[in-house]
């Protein structure tokens, strides 16, 4: 049991950390790196939503971007075209990827494996090649800036994401919400399902599971997961542009997913975490970082195929296996 | 459904199908009376699984029909017929490697309910829980529960897919070679556990061994390049001409297959 308390440990000592972000980190480093946090747990829905697929219904898609493309674009043109307050664009920039998603779906997840992968990519490729031409919804490659709305009024008072910690707690607490959904999520009856279809599709058909439904479901809320990454992403930069629907935006998702861990609840935001950190420190000193990432990817695919927090696992379990 | 009490449980009509230029089943038409033990045997490739598929649905066929209780599942996709009462085993023992034993059951049992709540833990559905402890009991798997069912051993993977099957609470449990590969003393384990199960659910089995066969089935069919070459009872089959000169007589020539056969 000593496992369990030094697992319970780190948790709460890393919610410790992330509630207390805005005002320790400054203290001991620089303001920069409260936004890179905040990032890193944007990016981490985007990873998340790749490991829902991967690690838990068996598909590996490489084409997220393009619901994270859509959340930004719909936070974006709803608050800048059609003059939108927050939590209606923000409401747009979710309601546009899961569309999205719904009418990608049927047609992908007729598939698995690479023809999944490949169908996936073609999708967001079509509508990434489409954002460059729709010059005048979308902006192009210049993308749509827009000023911020306020996220609550009272009376005179307002917030938004204009402080920086208010914008920052946002952030949080949706990503903590999202993950405590995920977690109940994967406890529910259809988390099983999704798993058994990840074991064994053919099994799966023949217990009874309607595997289409059930890969479409997944995929609509692994669509729902990577467009509020886009959306928050959006209202975090200010800015939406179509250089994100990109599929080397979907890819470096899937390695953030795979190196942290698929398959597990904290993989994605330990490896999102992981890489922008070697980013953010390795690119000032260094323009070739993406080196230093493929090393790491590629030397954690070979010896920890369960990615990071399979290491861990591995490590807590032999640990505790000798201890007792 | 209203059909009669001796109605037959799984009755099949002219099924037949082709791949490319092989007829794997050739226009096949049998009934499974209801409370007696079903054993199909035949060479390696006389179409036996082929059959299972498409009684289970997971083989479109090219001609023919198939009753289930009186009820017409030509066609139907396999997660329907499961659901309407058919349950079947897999000649590769086939589970879900990264569950754990009692989440297999689990979520096997759940299936059939076709409501799978997004929103409620596993653990809160009592029903469920309880039919899972059941089958873990009665399969003598209580003590693996909690094991991942990737690291069973092949005895165990086999009780386990008969578990997960029974758990599903079938009117009709279709077994594929559910000794094959396996240790007397699990053949034994297995038998008895078969022997036990046909006392509440209807049985068809496919087997290669011909000891354990004519020790448990109640009616024995064989079958020979896609099509029925006799069906009867295990004396019957056992004296049946053709079935020993295509089949039994001789088991100890290895190239028997190659043997043509004319029903």
């Amino acid at each position: 049991m000593k496992r369990a308390a030094i697992e319970r440990t780190m948790l709460i000592a890393s919610a410790a950390f992330l509630l207390t972000v805005p005002w320790l980190v400054p203290a001991i480093a620089d303001r920069f790196w409260v936004s890179v946090i905040a990032e890193i747990l944007i990016w981490s829905l985007l990873a998340a939503s790749v490991n829902l697929l991967f690690g838990y219904v068996g598909l590996l898609s490489f084409g997220q971007a393009l619901f994270f493309g859509f959340g930004m674009y719909g936070v974006a043109i709803g608050v800048e075209k059609l003059a939108l307050g927050f939590w209606p664009a923000l409401g747009l920039g979710i309601a546009a990827p899961v569309a999205m998603a719904i009418v990608a779906g049927i047609f992908a997840v007729r598939l698995t494996w690479h023809y999944f992968a490949i169908i996936t990519v073609v999708f967001s490729l079509i509508f990434y090649f489409l954002a460059l031409t729709m010059k005048p919804l979308t902006g192009g490659d210049d993308g749509i800036s827009f000023t911020l709305p306020a996220v609550f009024k009272f009376g005179g008072a307002e917030w938004g994401f204009a402080s920086a910690t208010f914008q920052y707690f946002f952030i949080l607490a949706t990503v903590a919400l999202c993950l405590y959904a995920l977690r109940r999520l994967l406890g529910s009856p259809l988390g099983k399902a999704f798993m058994a279809i990840r074991d064994n599709d053919v099994r799966a058909s023949l217990i009874g599971l309607n595997v289409y439904w059930l890969r479409l479901t997944a995929f609509v809320i692994a669509g729902f997961l990577a467009g509020l990454s886009g959306a928050l992403f959006a209202f975090f930069g200010r800015y939406a542009s179509a250089s994100y629907m990109f599929y080397h935006v979907s890819g470096e998702a899937v390695v953030w997913a795979i190196v942290g861990g698929a398959g597990t609840l904290f993989g994605p935001l330990v490896g999102t975490g992981l890489f922008i950190l070697i980013r953010e420190v390795v690119s000032t000193h260094w323009q070739h970082h993406a080196l230093i990432v493929g090393a790491v990817a590629i030397l954690i695919v070979i010896f920890a195929p369960r990615g990071m927090v399979g290491l861990w696992r591995d490590f807590m379990g032999r640990w505790s296996g000798g201890e007792k | 459904m209203n059909a009669p009490a001796n109605a037959p449980i799984l009755r099949i009509e002219g099924l037949t199908k082709h791949f490319g230029g092989l007829t794997a089943v050739d226009d096949v038409t049998l009934e499974f009376a209801p409370g007696r033990l079903h054993a199909i045997i035949g060479p390696n490739g006389a179409g036996k699984t082929t059959l299972f598929n498409l009684i289970s649905g997971f083989l479109p066929s090219d001609s023919g029909r198939v009753f289930f209780a009186g009820r017409e599942i030509t066609g139907l996709k396999p997660h329907r017929i499961s659901r309407l009462g058919i349950a079947r085993t897999l000649q590769v023992k086939s589970v879900f490697h990264q569950l754990s034993v009692a989440d297999n059951l689990w979520i096997t049992a759940q299936a059939q309910r076709g409501v799978l709540n997004p929103f409620r833990s596993t653990t809160s559905y009592r029903e469920t829980c309880e039919k899972v402890e059941r089958v873990l009991e009665q399969l003598g798997l209580a003590a693996l529960a909690n094991q991942q069912a990737g690291t069973l051993s092949h005895g165990d993977i086999a009780l386990l897919e008969i578990g997960m099957a029974i758990s599903a609470e079938p009117k009709l449990l279709l077994l594929d070679e559910p000794i094959c590969g396996m240790s007397p003393a699990e053949t034994a384990r297995t038998v008895a556990k078969i022997r036990e199960l046909a006392q509440t659910i209807e049985i068809v089995l496919i087997e290669h061994d011909m000891e354990v066969v004519f020790e448990i089935a109640d009616d024995i069919t064989v079958m020979a390049q896609g099509a029925i070459l006799a069906s009867g009872s295990p004396q019957a089959i056992a004296a049946d001409e053709r079935v020993r000169e295509a089949y039994l007589g001789r088991a100890e020539d290895e190239d028997y297959i190659e043997e043509p056969v004319r029903a």
